[in-house]
């Protein structure tokens, strides 16, 4: 996966990734986007660096007695870890989003919703939910606005609206009263991981009414 | 019985500085110290380093406001961790205390929060280019240089960057939190790492010289 994203995370949305402070829905698709950016890999190293300097800096706070006594006893009984073999991704799924998927891209088993597209839930906790979404060429998603914060990265494919063009890699980021029409580019389907942190907002009726039902 | 490959002693560097806390060892000194757990299962060094982090674990867990008989088992925890996986450990990457920070974050959003941390896989993408046989002293003397611009940073930047690692809240509690707008705690955020990046910077341009 040697992509050259061009919508990259902000700095505080990777220090918030780094710190540990972002949520888990959130973490995935940082993380996912990780797998596609060199230079977003580089930006989050430096501040894993920033957390091994202020764990550094803190001042200590002195273990029970008998604290490294009670750890010393515990080694010997302690294998080394050793990493789990993994089956290999057929059509390059990064490992972190496999892990949540049970499996690659290719085996999801799509719950549609109309012709065009489809979706399938991967993670809720309260508002927060991080979702598979697949769109066939040309498909729109409605115009909307935000309840929350919107995560959208490209997996496969890409899409378009008002603010621009996102190809494999590419993370959007959408917040409250900013509106737009996502539309699958032509050429093949169109596969996005999503996170939200509140509702969406539809415009059209139909949509309002429908979108409740699947959770969005 | 364990089956490691006889690996030559790490040689210990005698740092060229000493930074203003004379009782602290060198990242330097605490990387070789992991070398020596992963090469030979070397309990002293794992003592040393007991020593050194777990009371550091303790109170980074007590920052995030986690009682104190769990911040203590956590940090045990967590250098039992390094224990187990002290082979996976890579210098070029990380220095130990890096390396212990993501264990004992992982660790606290494991037990505190329950949830899992999605982490990047390794094997996910193509190896970054080839590192330098000193790539390990170029982190360690990062790791020295993140220290020092931290210590030089405005309070009210220092403030937002430390809450970001020592608070379990998105940002936009943060910003509630000391009753700033939400966009203050970002530009602050975005000037404290526009400053330690231009100290890691300068010293490439300084060793291009």
């Amino acid at each position: 996966m040697s992509l050259h994203p061009a919508h990259h995370p902000s700095e505080e949305l990777l220090l918030a990734y780094a710190g540990g402070g972002a949520d888990e829905a959130t973490s995935l698709i940082v993380a996912t986007h990780l797998a596609y950016c060199a230079a977003c890999r580089l930006q989050s190293r430096t501040m894993d660096a920033l957390g091994g300097s202020l764990l550094q800096d803190l001042s200590p706070v002195p273990m029970a007695g008998g604290a490294l006594d009670a750890a010393l006893a515990k080694l010997d009984g302690i294998k080394p870890f050793e990493r789990a073999a993994r089956p290999v991704s057929r059509d390059g799924t990064p490992a972190v989003l496999r892990s949540y998927i049970g499996g690659d891209l290719a085996d999801v088993r799509w719950r549609r919703v109309g012709p065009q597209l489809a979706y399938v839930p991967l993670l809720r906790r309260g508002a927060v939910a991080a979702r598979l979404l697949r769109g066939v060429a040309g498909a729109e998603t409605g115009p909307h606005r935000h309840g929350g914060l919107e995560y959208t990265l490209v997996l496969k494919g890409g899409f378009s609206d008002e603010t621009g063009t996102y190809a494999p890699g590419d993370l959007q980021v959408m917040e409250g009263d900013a509106r737009h029409n996502p539309i699958a580019d032509p050429g093949g389907d169109c596969i996005n991981l999503a996170v939200t942190t509140g509702p969406l907002k539809f415009e059209r009726l139909v949509q309002k009414i429908v979108a409740p039902w699947f959770g969005f | 019985m364990l089956a490691y490959a006889p690996i030559l002693p790490i040689p210990r560097r005698k740092p060229a500085f000493r930074l203003n806390l004379p009782m602290m060892p060198q990242a330097q000194e605490l990387n070789a110290l992991l070398g020596r757990v992963a090469a030979m299962r070397d309990r002293a060094a794992f003592a040393s380093l007991f020593a050194h982090f777990a009371p550091r674990i303790k109170a980074y867990l007590l920052r995030l406001g986690a009682p104190p008989a769990l911040a203590e088992d956590l940090a045990q925890e967590a250098l039992l961790s390094l224990w187990r996986k002290a082979h996976l450990f890579d210098p070029a990457k990380a220095s130990a205390a890096t390396w212990l920070f993501t264990i004992a974050r992982n660790l606290r959003i494991d037990a505190i929060r329950r949830e899992r941390r999605p982490e990047l896989d390794p094997e996910d993408f193509l190896p970054e280019p080839a590192l330098g046989a000193d790539d390990g002293l170029a982190l360690a003397d990062d790791e020295a240089r993140l220290r020092a611009a931290l210590k030089e940073l405005p309070a009210d930047q220092i403030q937002v960057v430390e809450l970001s690692f020592f608070a379990d809240k998105p940002h936009s509690e943060i910003a509630a939190q000391l009753d700033i707008p939400l966009g203050t705690v970002k530009s602050r955020l975005r000037l404290a790492m526009a400053r330690l990046r231009r100290a890691l910077d300068n010293k490439s341009s300084g060793d291009a010289t």
